[in-house]
């Protein structure tokens, strides 16, 4: 076992090595570097001062030189400072981020459960009526609406239009922090988030349901006398509950990716408010850090999956 | 029963959600704050804090650091700041500069001791700072008293004064004994900086908004508003949504979206000049461009007019060179009126009526507004009616800074890019100046025309107004006629601030500025 996990863990320190070195090339092979973001073409700047500024921040040395300068102060906790933040460094800076996007993708997905459960047991109950076509129909613009696009609609009709909330930013600026302050400001971004998910959890749900409810031990209840409230709720949702939680899991990761979108125009200052920025301004180090913690997380995930696998299922070991 | 809980459960989830909705910010503020894009747009520079690192956002940065002078509300006048008087010596090379009785934040009376502590770090490139070849040809600055900066040049330089309205003021008693390469990196500048201005620096919250409160000692008098707040936008558009929806009472805007405020009562939208020249740049180190008349034949098949007319709104001055300013442009220029059939003539003499040869040339550019759009596919329309294909390529600042660096000049035979042309038309040398071809600066269509860059070395040379601007004229006039760009237009830009606010002065100056916006008479109505 304990031979497993070292074989496991020695894999996933060669894959993140492998990931920092193939960001780090990446990087170098987009047009346009830090000093090239950091020029307005409109101001004019003297060429002698921008090399100086390439030669503080070691972009004059070949690229090999500069990416074991950056390993080994990244091995030693030293990630550097942040090229377009006049010098702030980027632990920190990418640490900040993670709490705010939990926040706001674990709300939308909140949202998206309860919002896409239940209006997916309202369809299947009341299947081929008014509602059952209504909601199917929503459903389909949702999933097939790209979050950008909501994200902006969201932004101009409840914030601009209807003034029903904040229109960006985490908290007011200012004032001091109150829950109801961060709720505020948190509920369009996360409404719009959940969106597609609540569609597509809706779809699911309806489809998983109406299989369940074409069970014998459903039409059982229902000859027992028990009400169809409880029918539904005790004997068919809880089972057919099943898929959706699968479904659940495995779009995390596009949460993710809507996430980015959210932030980006909501100004929510996540880890996707946070990437998006680095990558425009070409800022390597805050890229080459917020990449190599994602990485680490989901190989790290990976590598708790495999182990705990590995101690319930014996064949594992063997393999 | 049952049902009935199930009821109040789902009535419980909606009230909950609504009451969440409905949950305003309590703004109940007890002081006066004006909260602002202050960062949004090309003269902003959002999450910088170091002034000797800044490319933009001065305009910003100036409401609490000064420099010592600083220019006035038009631009047109170098002014003082924290000096109070400056003179210069008949051989331009002594700068005596007395200063105000001004207090820096901490308590501390500002001296001549900080001035010589400043421009030694300026002048310095260990401290980061990006104005040190600038700088470079300071010689020695001298203090003989408190309120007295002499600062004595190696060498005439008629923009000596001009950078200086960059250069802010840092306090000696504070970073004096700082390693400047310690303080090129430091948190000092977004956590606890310390200048003169009307406002002081209370705290910074990440990509979020950076907060300042009214400065009590300031010489001129304690600021009308208590707080100012420069919130950041991921771009113009989330900025205009928060002005709309009243969270901040000001904003630079895009051209398009200030269309949308005119005739509200609520707003004021403010027109100024970008002193950017937008032009079309020829490679000249591609063959097509080197013949003067297929150069004359671009210019003759553009419309300018029309599209000044259409898509500017009239809001742009027609350019017959790098710049409008009427003192430094000569009369009886060619105005390269629109006619298509004579640019075709002009490519036929040329020899390049079969320009392309059936290929498009690519356009490159860094605009990515709708606006510019829409007129490089005008532009893109007019020239395909004279047999010039182009196709325009917008693509994100530092990617085009990349391209146009390099030596593959096949990506970038022509540019639609800007260029700032003042207030001091010297800017325009790092464009035009075949010293400045990359790797050495900024000359990124390789331009080399002696007789430009002898023109504009004399502009440059001369400390006389007059006799300076009658040698941009003659600048002026050689680039009409020599074409080393395509110059279409200045166009304006804008900004626009709640009606509530009062006494508040903006202007898009180049960079941000600085200049005097005064901004301790800001003040918000109730």
């Amino acid at each position: 076992m304990w031979q497993y996990i070292i074989r496991r863990v020695a894999v996933g320190l060669l894959m993140l090595l492998a990931l920092t070195v193939l960001i780090f090339l990446l990087l170098r092979l987009t047009p346009g570097d830090p000093i090239d973001a950091y020029i307005n073409p409109q101001v004019p700047m003297s060429a002698s001062d921008l090399e100086a500024l390439r030669v503080r921040l070691g972009l004059d040395q070949p690229l090999p030189v500069q990416y074991l300068a950056w390993l080994r102060a990244a091995l030693e906790g030293d990630f550097g400072y942040s090229i377009q933040r006049g010098g702030t460094p980027v632990l920190p800076l990418v640490l900040d981020r993670i709490g705010p996007t939990i926040l706001l993708m674990f709300s939308g997905l909140a949202i998206a459960i309860v919002v896409g459960i239940g209006t997916g047991i309202l369809s299947a109950v009341r299947r081929n009526t008014t509602t059952d076509v209504s909601l199917s129909v929503l459903s389909f613009i949702g999933v097939s609406s790209p979050a950008f696009l909501t994200a902006l609609l969201g932004l101009y009709g409840f914030s601009v239009m209807l003034d029903w909330a904040p229109s960006g930013g985490m908290l007011t600026p200012g004032e001091p922090f109150s829950i109801g302050d961060l709720l505020s400001h948190l509920i369009l971004p996360a409404c719009l988030l959940s969106i597609a998910h609540s569609a597509m959890i809706m779809r699911y749900m309806r489809a998983s349901l109406l299989e369940v409810l074409s069970q014998d031990y459903v039409r059982t209840a229902r000859a027992k006398g028990v009400r169809e409230f409880w029918v539904i709720v005790k004997h068919a949702v809880r089972n057919a509950l099943l898929p959706v939680i699968t479904l659940i899991g495995s779009t995390i990761g596009i949460a993710i990716g809507g996430a980015i979108f959210i932030e980006s125009v909501f100004n929510w200052p996540g880890m996707g408010l946070l990437m998006v920025n680095a990558v425009t301004r070409r800022d390597y180090p805050v890229i080459m850090c917020a990449t190599l913690l994602t990485g680490a997380c989901v190989i790290l995930v990976n590598l708790l999956t495999d182990i705990i696998y590995a101690a319930v299922d014996p064949r594992i070991k063997v393999s | 029963m049952q049902r009935r809980c199930f009821g109040r459960l789902i009535m419980a989830g909606i009230v909950l959600a609504a009451s969440a909705l409905t949950i305003v910010p309590a703004m109940a503020q007890a002081n006066k704050t004006i909260t602002g894009g202050f960062d949004v747009g090309p003269g902003g520079f959002p999450g910088n804090f170091h002034p000797l690192q800044a490319t933009a956002g001065f305009t910003w940065l100036s409401t609490y650091y000064e420099p010592l002078v600083i220019y006035n509300q038009d631009l047109s006048e170098i002014v003082g700041a924290l000096s109070s008087d400056v003179s210069v010596s008949e051989d331009s090379l002594r700068y005596t500069f007395k200063l105000v009785d001004a207090k820096w934040h901490d308590g501390e009376d500002f001296t001549s001791a900080d001035v010589k502590f400043s421009l030694e770090f300026a002048k310095n490139p260990a401290s980061g700072s990006l104005f040190a070849a600038r700088l470079a040809d300071i010689a020695s600055v001298e203090t003989p008293d408190e309120k007295t900066a002499i600062v004595t040049l190696a060498k005439p330089n008629p923009a000596f004064l001009a950078i200086l309205t960059q250069i802010m003021m840092l306090p000696e008693h504070l970073l004096g004994a700082k390693d400047p390469a310690e303080l090129a990196n430091s948190d000092w500048w977004s956590t606890e900086p310390v200048g003169t201005g009307p406002f002081k620096f209370v705290r910074y919250v990440s990509d979020q908004y950076v907060e300042l409160a009214a400065f009590d000692d300031y010489r001129n008098g304690r600021p009308k508003v208590d707080r100012l707040i420069n919130r950041y936008f991921a771009n113009a558009a989330a900025a205009v949504a928060a002005l709309k929806a009243g969270e901040i009472q000001f904003t630079y805007v895009e051209p398009d979206d200030a269309k949308t405020f005119e005739g509200n009562n609520d707003f004021r939208v403010i027109e100024g000049d970008s002193y950017v020249i937008n032009y079309i740049g020829f490679n000249h180190k591609v063959d097509l461009w080197k013949d003067l008349r297929v150069r004359q034949a671009v210019m003759h098949a553009i419309d300018r007019k029309q599209i000044i007319e259409s898509l500017y709104g009239g809001a742009a001055k027609l350019a017959s060179c790098g710049y409008v300013a009427p003192q430094i442009v000569p009369e009886g220029l060619n105005d390269y009126a629109y006619d298509p059939e004579k640019a075709k003539a002009l490519l036929a003499e040329a020899g390049w009526d079969q320009i392309g040869g059936g290929q498009t040339i690519p356009w490159l550019t860094y605009y990515n507004s709708p606006q510019v759009g829409n007129v490089m596919a005008a532009i893109q329309a007019m020239l395909a009616q004279v047999g010039i294909n182009v196709s325009p390529r917008a693509v994100d600042v530092p990617t085009y800074n990349g391209i146009v660096q390099s030596s593959d000049f096949d990506q970038f035979p022509l540019v639609y890019a800007g260029a700032q042309n003042g207030p001091n038309p010297a800017s325009l040398n790092v464009n035009l100046n075949p010293a400045q071809i990359p790797p050495a600066g900024n000359n990124i269509m390789r331009i080399d025309m002696p007789e430009l860059t002898e023109a504009i070395e004399k502009a440059m040379a001369e400390t006389d107004t007059a006799k300076a601007n009658a040698l941009w004229q003659k600048v002026c006039s050689v680039m009409n006629e020599q074409l080393p760009w395509g110059s279409m237009w200045v166009a304006s830009r804008y900004g626009v601030t709640s009606a509530k606010l009062k006494d508040f002065f903006w202007t898009p100056a180049p960079a941000g500025g600085p200049y005097q916006a005064y901004p301790e008479k800001w003040d918000i109505a109730p």
